[in-house]
């Protein structure tokens, strides 16, 4: 797997994922960020690991969300860690706000995109500081973005349509709870490496609130369903 | 297609491994086989490896990467386990194997099960798979063998099994993956870790049930005729 020109440089090279994660879905509402996974780790085409948790708060005003290399994603975890732990240190009252940790998360993957050793993960960032609420998105190749709502991978294709059409300014919980479960659940029908084991996580200024995990209904009633070759024998 | 005997390919260990928790510590299982090619290097291979007096590892992949992250994890360890002035932490341990799989991850191709027992978390299983993610879960499967067994472990595992159930359970899948993996093969071992201690066990497969199209064995068609052995002096 490792060619010689790898073993006798001092760089390392672009890497192949093993254990990825899938889409992330986030949007903006009244109150704050909502941000969505699924809790799957897949390994090439098999499911392997259905208990992973891709999203996770950072300090006290952010949520990160990843796809991608799960292990690339612990590794961020451990900088994020200590990005905290030194703004706590200065013991000044301040605390570092979401645009912040994207902007370190940012110039952290363009960096290693520049190096030809890229952390293999599209990260969303969300959250909500002295009333001001935040939602970015930065890949492995450095692109970044801040936007009303924002989505990983196949999300990007499957659920930004449906939040261009249906996301408006001052999305109640509710609204925005079903909002983000009508995306998951298209990502279920039509992403093959989505796993029916969601988690979604809201963060609004009095913090972040990471709901239990739960599974999606699913619907396959329709006549057309049931009894595809109706008219057409032979046909798939 | 007439394979050439490949003898300088990498040792692979095809292998299956399993790592099951129960109420009480920690099962461990693994395969014997370690392949070169198609060639069978050793059939009685151990591929459980001790890395503090009670923590363990399942190694999968590549025979030499895994034995050589093994050593310096015990290494490294045992240094821990000095300065700490108590036994190191399952936690620990894992997240050691880890750092190595995830710092070298372009080097190398070895896939892991850390599993053990300490008295803080009790008994505890941690997968360490390529790229060097950490994943802690109440039973880990891994190893080409492994694919067999998905469906299997989806159906018969359960929370709260006896240390009797948790060696049957990893005993039978092992087996299992045998039957179907040619990569894997020979005898079954199991290790099983608490708060007692650690127990290794050893089970040749004529102490193993029979799945499909498997037939006793006998040592001769002779003694399956029913006739008499021709005379010995």
């Amino acid at each position: 797997m490792a060619s010689n020109s790898d073993l006798v440089s001092d760089t390392q090279r672009t890497l192949y994922p093993y254990v990825t994660g899938t889409s992330v879905v986030a949007l903006k509402y009244k109150d704050g960020i909502l941000m969505a996974a699924d809790m799957g780790g897949s390994y090439g085409s098999t499911l392997r690991y259905k208990s992973i948790d891709r999203l996770k708060p950072i300090g006290k005003h952010s949520l990160l969300g990843a796809s991608g290399e799960i292990s690339d994603f612990q590794e961020i975890l451990h900088y994020l860690d200590e990005l905290i732990l030194y703004d706590n240190m200065w013991d000044d009252g301040n605390s570092l706000g979401p645009k912040e940790v994207h902007n370190y998360l940012t110039q952290v993957m363009y960096n290693r995109r520049n190096k030809f050793n890229p952390l293999w993960n599209a990260l969303v960032l969300g959250g909500v500081k002295n009333g001001q609420k935040y939602l970015g998105m930065v890949n492995m190749i450095g692109i970044n973005f801040e936007d009303n709502h924002v989505a990983t991978g196949l999300g990007n294709h499957l659920t930004r349509p449906i939040l261009r059409d249906e996301w408006h300014e001052n999305l109640t919980f509710e609204e925005g709870v079903k909002l983000l479960e009508k995306c998951m659940r298209v990502l279920l029908y039509r992403d093959r490496s989505a796993v029916n084991k969601i988690q979604i996580s809201k963060i609004t200024e009095e913090g972040a609130t990471l709901f239990p995990p739960y599974s999606l209904k699913t619907y396959w009633e329709f006549t057309a369903f049931k009894n595809p070759t109706v008219g057409a024998e032979g046909s798939w | 297609m007439d394979q050439k005997m490949d003898f300088n390919a990498p040792h692979s260990m095809g292998t299956t491994i399993i790592g099951v928790t129960y109420n009480g510590g920690v099962v461990l299982g693994a395969d014997s086989r370690t392949s070169t090619g198609v060639y069978v290097a050793n059939r009685a291979s151990d591929k459980i490896t001790k890395l503090t007096d009670n923590v363990y590892v399942c190694r999968s992949g590549s025979a030499a990467d895994s034995q050589v992250v093994s050593d310096y994890v015990t290494y490294f360890l045992h240094q821990h386990t000095i300065q700490l002035g108590q036994p190191a932490t399952v936690k620990v341990a894992a997240n050691l194997v880890r750092l190595l799989s995830y710092n070298n991850k372009n080097f190398l191709e070895t896939g892991l099960i850390v599993g053990g027992w300490d008295k803080y978390e009790g008994g505890q299983i941690y997968g360490v798979p390529l790229g060097g993610t950490i994943v802690q879960q109440p039973f880990a499967i891994g190893g080409s063998g492994s694919s067999y067994l998905y469906g299997f472990f989806d159906q018969a595992w359960k929370e709260g099994m006896t240390k009797e159930e948790a060696e049957d359970l990893v005993k039978k899948a092992v087996s299992l993956a045998i039957a179907r993996d040619g990569a894997s093969g020979g005898v079954v071992r199991t290790v099983i870790i608490n708060s007692e201690g650690v127990t290794r066990n050893f089970y040749p497969g004529d102490q193993l049930p029979l799945w499909h199209e498997e037939l006793e064995p006998h040592n001769s068609l002779l003694d399956i005729l029913g006739a008499p052995e021709p005379m010995n002096i």
